[in-house]
């Protein structure tokens, strides 16, 4: 007669071994820009209260915890970046004359770019806002 | 290079066992011994009940497979060197699967989800066997050949913890099993394969843990072959889509 034992997942399975913990690091780095995000759509909701509203909010993304907060967001995005990097010649199988594009050319062709951007952004955003700023004065 | 090693084995006779429980036994071990001779050793010598699968000895049957200290592995191909700085190995049967007896799991549902995705090579018109070979390129070949190694031994399943929260989810080898005939140009399945991908149960349910290609024995690579699924199950999307648009059935 069969007696089979059911499986059974506990609640504490990720914690079992350094690959599950890998893995959850990496989604874990949702709820920091999870609170990230909500900070920017208030800062929105306040840009439309008017000056005051917003300088007040300015001065709240300020604060040590703010500050804190953004840079634990930082981290997190950089490093969900770049485990998707890593995982990205798994995904992405680019035929070519004599097999497949080797990983390492993809994962640069993802690196480099995000990189550019990484600096190129900033800059032109730090121009624009120049311009902005020249223009109004 | 030699010595001794205390094997702690979890043990469940379903006659006389409610819950399981562990038995430990010490074990002497050389160069070569795995955990299979361990098991070997013990069976034949300090415990006649203990049960557990096997067969070839040599990582091709995919039927020892055991969480040694808490790590899916197949028995033949772990051996007890590796482990004699360590106080103990604890070997449990497959995770994320029922026990029937000791180290034993039922791996039923694996080969229930493995058969749903119909792998093996499909022809939408019999061919006489005077119609001579379905001829392939070595390039043809090499897009699928990796996924063909699974040999069914189940670590990926008890690697999964998508499939230990659902076990509807069809799960690493029988997706990977799905990628690799999609993949062949001689087959012409593809079709009746892409609803179970593209199904609830199907690539979406992975969330890329990717422990499942740690573990393959065969480096198999299932995490890769499920998210080219997700590729895959993308294109079938926009492909339906356009039918239906059109006025046709979605495939």
């Amino acid at each position: 007669m069969r007696k089979p034992l059911p499986p059974r997942q506990d609640a504490l399975w990720w914690w079992r071994h350094p690959a599950y913990r890998r893995y959850m690091l990496r989604e874990a780095t949702a709820l920091p820009l999870f609170l990230y995000a909500l900070c920017l759509l208030y800062g929105v909701r306040e840009l439309g209260r008017g000056e005051t509203a917003f300088q007040a909010w300015l001065a709240f993304m300020e604060s040590p915890p703010l500050i804190a907060l953004q840079a634990v967001a930082l981290l997190a995005v950089l490093w969900h970046a770049w485990t998707w990097f890593q995982l990205v010649p798994k995904i992405l199988v680019i035929p070519t004359r004599h097999g497949t594009l080797p990983g390492h050319w993809l994962r640069l062709a993802h690196v480099v770019p995000a990189a550019l951007c990484w600096l190129l952004l900033p800059l032109l955003a730090w121009w624009a806002l120049g311009q902005f700023a020249g223009g109004g004065a | 290079m030699s010595g001794s090693l205390k094997v702690r084995v979890q043990r469940y006779r379903p006659e006389e066992d409610d819950a399981p429980w562990w038995q430990s036994f010490e074990v002497p071990w050389s160069e070569d011994t795995s955990v299979l001779d361990a098991l070997n050793h013990i069976k034949d010598v300090e415990d006649g009940s203990l049960s557990y699968r096997w067969s070839c000895r040599m990582a091709i049957c995919g039927s020892c497979g055991v969480m040694v200290n808490d790590e899916p592995r197949l028995g033949c191909k772990t051996f007890l060197r590796h482990y004699a700085d360590a106080d103990e190995i604890v070997l449990r049967p497959l995770e994320n699967l029922a026990v029937e007896r000791d180290l034993v799991s039922d791996i039923d549902p694996m080969l229930a989800h493995i058969e749903t995705v119909q792998p093996w090579l499909q022809r939408e018109q019999a061919e006489a066997p005077e119609a001579g070979e379905t001829l392939q390129t070595p390039v043809q070949m090499a897009r699928y050949e990796s996924f063909s190694h699974c040999i069914n031994c189940g670590l990926c399943y008890a690697a999964c913890p998508q499939f230990g929260r659902n076990p509807d989810f069809l799960g690493p080898a029988a997706l990977t099993l799905a990628q690799r005939y999609n993949l062949d140009s001689r087959d012409e399945g593809r079709e009746a394969r892409m609803p179970f991908l593209n199904g609830e149960d199907g690539v979406w349910a992975c969330t890329f843990v990717g422990y499942c290609s740690d573990v393959c024995p065969k480096d198999v690579d299932p995490a890769a072959a499920i998210n080219q699924g997700k590729v895959a199950s993308n294109v079938n999307y926009a492909v339906n889509l356009f039918r239906l648009l059109r006025g046709g059935d979605d495939a």
